[in-house]
């Protein structure tokens, strides 16, 4: 299946945006070269069962809500000294071969239909270099949306033996957005609503017995559709740990991949989500296992109330050369609705005989012993419940390193917890 | 050379034997499959209207669905031919290695057989020669104490003829139709054969019901049908299929298999299939269980080029239960994608799902599940469990299960793990004196337990045998 380029999305428009940003021809020519390969792209894969499609990703209006000239945020991009924390502008002057050889090289810019958009329209990004060496905690970035769509790009790399940990955080702003190009049938019952667009990608390169953490809060409000494809290339002794945390937004496609193209490289894919009312998240998460004696660790898991739906896909792809692999997958999903719907596919595909693998989904309620034992304690059952919530995300919130990622998480689900009650 | 249309009509029940005699020249004949070759077959089988109506509309079916092929990592059917899936004849028989007699069966056959110390009689009946004489004589002495109950055993063909109101009510209706998939709609226009199962309420059948050589007896077996009707608190263990490797003329078997299990009723239909290593092996198997009903579905999947099977339970009634117990094992240039699906579509349905596969010398199996639990469907339960064994780094091993939840009160678990065989476990066995080879087949022997524990005796020591065999590589 292919797409129509968006009937207002010019090659002019794109020429704008990178002059906008004073950006070198190699840029511009990738922009385009990512938009002319539009019509030639699918959408992200999304799993498909007998009878029907887990997201309908393509059913998306694209048109309705990207508006490429008008982007607006308040963007927030902090670290310690040693490490440059740049505006994908400011790396530009003073980075450039540093952007220029490792932009595109962990995501392709034309590997969906998305990617390729993405990149043809990013006017905000962040690029994160961590030098040979450094050890460096908490750079933050935080993006405030003020616009209908926003595409934001974000380039991660740790020299030889570095090590740092980030978090980015992606929100709404309270500027308000007229729905200005809402259509009659958006007010159709069944309707996207929504009239935002936040598409984000993450490139990741662990160096060399590097040791990167990257958190991600998605809290964006309830009228955004939102991308998001975060993946990270492993070398030799590096570690490079994914955390994804999604909370807001009304559908999420977020997709998070690692390769493990060093021997005897690792990483954690960490997943959490919350999802509530008519929320629907898409969730896949993918490693490679390139080379030898390299682990995998993926844990999700999520709540889902209301109408809310979740689907998860996990992917351990074990290649012919990986010999002496470990590769672990949990995901776990608690429904506390009887209206609400949890898929999921946690997939194996092995191709090297000397791997240690395994693969475990669970889905279900609160547990009911658990919850005779606290309500015997004397804690009132309502109590009981949600403390049995936040204790099912133990597993996550023990991953997490920066403290304000973890603190928001706990206090996001504390919120939703709490409306709950009312 | 004869015309198709004489050749089909050579092919009833009396003449099935000269039927193979004469192969030869038939076999140069390329025959379409198109309207035409579906009446005939149905003309020399004497069918009802009716039946022919329903294969003229799977037939269109068939022609209007596309061929499965963008399901992630599946086998490649791109040499399943359509044009050349013809009901009875495979074109090029003596390159495939087809035969008619004994002795011109290609050694690795008659090694097999003689390796699993089977009789010469029973020798020719898996070699597809005159096997319906010999099995029918046996066949119909077991039918007689079972006809006492009502329990009604017979050939497909038969029961249209015999038991027409059961299977017009019954047949790719409810359970299977031509719709579901390709394959099935293929089944649904050419099906011949296969066997006819009705237990009346509240009869026991307290020995398996077996049809053991029946797959080869027919010269169109590549696509029997089985039907199974098990009343009301009735109970009945249907085996089909044969533990040995059925020497196929064909390279599609695209068999139909429906099961009925009415409320408090147990059925079990245990298969192990071990097809000759040309053919595409691509069935639909599906149970329908109402209250408080149990289906057990217990498969060895052996042999093929390609398998895609998954049997099917639809949980319909409140307390209804499904377990599932399969083993796959791919060797040199096979591709088992198999798996189980099951629909919890009503309250309190329990569902088990134990499946096991060994790859070596480049073999691929892949687990293909899907676990639906419909709203409503409270206090489900459905547990699933894969375990994939490896033998070495040529061979491939997937799990990809789909689950697909919309109640909450549920308890859903999958697990799978895969790995090689534990070094450790080989050394213990060979330190208390056993050599490599030995041990590994106990190894394996002890993986597949659960499944052999489920067949009757003489069934799970052939699947042993016959894996200690294709371990032995003495079968490629």
């Amino acid at each position: 299946m292919s797409t129509q380029i968006h009937a207002n999305l010019t090659e002019e428009q794109v020429r704008q945006i990178s002059e906008g940003l004073d950006e070198p021809e190699w840029l511009l020519q990738t922009r385009l070269d990512a938009l002319d390969a539009l019509a030639d792209l699918d959408f992200p894969d999304v799993i498909r069962t007998p009878g029907r499609q887990w997201t309908n990703l393509a059913n998306l209006d694209f048109e309705s809500f990207v508006d490429p000239l008008n982007a607006a945020e308040e963007k927030d991009q902090v670290g310690p000294d040693d490490v440059e924390v740049l505006s994908m502008a400011e790396a530009l002057d003073s980075h450039e071969d540093l952007v220029k050889e490792h932009f595109g090289s962990v995501v392709d810019p034309q590997t969906n239909y998305l990617t390729a958009l993405s990149t043809a329209l990013f006017s905000t990004g962040t690029v994160i270099y961590v030098p040979e060496g450094v050890d460096a905690e908490d750079v933050t970035v935080r993006t405030t949306m003020n616009s209908r769509s926003l595409f934001n790009y974000t380039l991660v790399v740790a020299e030889e033996s570095s090590s740092v940990t980030i978090l980015e955080r992606q929100e709404t702003g309270g500027a308000a957005v007229t729905p200005e190009r809402r259509r009659a049938s958006d007010d159709d019952a069944d309707s996207r609503t929504g009239n935002r667009y936040y598409s984000g990608i993450v490139e990741v390169v662990g160096g060399e017995n590097a040791y990167v953490q990257y958190g991600s809060l998605q809290d964006l409000d309830r009228t955004t559709y939102n991308y998001q494809l975060k993946k990270a290339t492993v070398d030799t002794y590096g570690t490079v740990n994914v955390i994804d945390c999604n909370i807001g937004s009304r559908l999420t496609k977020s997709s998070v991949e690692a390769n493990l193209d060093g021997d005897s490289s690792e990483t954690k894919l960490i997943g959490a989500f919350y999802g509530h009312e008519d929320q629907h998240f898409d969730i896949d998460t993918r490693v490679w296992h390139n080379a030898e004696h390299t682990t995998a660790d993926l844990v999700t898991r999520g709540v889902i109330d209301d109408r809310a739906r979740s689907v998860y896909e996990g992917v351990q792809n074990v290649g012919r050369d990986a010999w002496d692999t470990s590769s672990y997958q949990r995901e776990n999903t608690l429904m506390l609705s009887d209206e609400s719907e949890a898929d999921a596919s946690p997939k194996l595909i092995i191709n090297n005989h000397d791997t240690e693998a395994s693969h475990s989904a669970t889905v279900g309620q609160v547990d009911a012993e658990d919850l005779f034992y606290m309500t015997s304690r004397a804690v009132p059952e309502q109590l009981a419940k949600n403390m049995l919530v936040e204790g099912f995300y133990v597993p996550v919130l023990e991953e997490i390193e920066v403290d304000e990622l973890r603190e928001d998480l706990q206090s996001r689900i504390r919120d939703r917890l709490k409306a709950r009650e009312q | 050379m004869m015309s198709s249309e004489d050749h089909l009509k050579e092919t009833d029940t009396e003449a099935r034997f000269e039927f193979k005699k004469e192969q030869k020249s038939a076999f140069k004949t390329e025959m379409g499959l198109n309207e035409e070759t579906i009446r005939v077959i149905s003309e020399d089988k004497g069918e009802p209207e009716w039946m022919l109506d329903r294969r003229l509309r799977a037939l269109r079916q068939f022609q209007e669905m596309p061929m499965p092929t963008d399901w992630p990592g599946q086998p490649d059917l791109s040499e399943v031919d359509i044009d050349e899936i013809v009901p009875y004849i495979r074109p090029d028989i003596e390159t495939r290695g087809g035969t008619d007699n004994w002795e011109d069966l290609p050694d690795e056959i008659k090694d097999t057989f003689d390796k699993l110390g089977i009789p010469e009689a029973e020798k020719n009946a898996l070699s597809g020669v005159g096997a319906q004489y010999e099995s029918e004589i046996v066949y119909q002495n077991m039918q007689e104490q079972w006809e006492e109950k009502g329990v009604i055993f017979c050939d497909m063909d038969k029961a249209v003829q015999e038991h027409e109101d059961l299977v017009e009510e019954y047949f790719m209706t409810k359970c299977v139709p031509p719709s579901d998939n390709k394959f099935a709609a293929l089944h649904g226009a050419v099906w011949s054969g296969g066997s006819f199962v009705y237990v009346p309420e509240g009869v026991t059948v307290e020995m398996p019901i077996q049809a053991y050589f029946r797959m080869n007896s027919e010269g169109m077996g590549q696509f029997e049908h089985t039907l199974i009707i098990a009343e009301e608190n009735s109970e009945v263990h249907y085996i089909e299929g044969c533990s040995a490797p059925q020497y196929s003329k064909f390279n599609l078997h695209s068999g139909g298999v429906e099961v009925f299990v009415k409320e408090g009723a147990h059925v079990q239909y245990s298969t192990v299939q071990n097809w000759s290593k040309n053919t595409y092996n691509l069935n639909t198997k599906r149970a329908i269980c109402e209250k408080d009903a149990t289906m057990e579905w217990v498969s060895g999947s052996m042999g093929s080029k390609a398998t895609m099977l998954y049997p099917c339970t639809i949980l319909k009634g409140p307390g209804a239960t499904d377990n599932h117990i399969t083993i796959a094992f791919a060797g040199k240039g096979q591709n088992i994608d198999t798996g189980a699906k099951v629909y919890h579509n009503a309250p309190n349905t329990k569902s088990t799902i134990e499946s096991k596969s060994i790859s070596k010398d480049g073999g691929r199996t892949n687990y293909r599940g899907l676990v639906h639990i419909a709203d409503g469907a409270e206090n489900s339960s459905t547990s699933v469990e894969c375990d994939a064994l490896m033998f070495d780094n040529e061979s491939t091993s997937d799990t990809m299960p789909y689950m697909e939840i919309e109640e909450s009160k549920v308890d859903v678990a999958h697990e799978a793990t895969v790995g090689k065989i534990g070094d450790e476990d080989v050394f213990y066995l060979q330190s208390r004196g056993l050599d490599d080879d030995d041990a590994k087949q106990m190894i394996v022997a002890g993986f597949i337990e659960p499944i052999t524990e489920e067949l009757p005796i003489e069934y799970a020591v052939e699947l042993n045998r016959l894996i200690e065999l294709e371990m032995e590589g003495s079968l490629g």
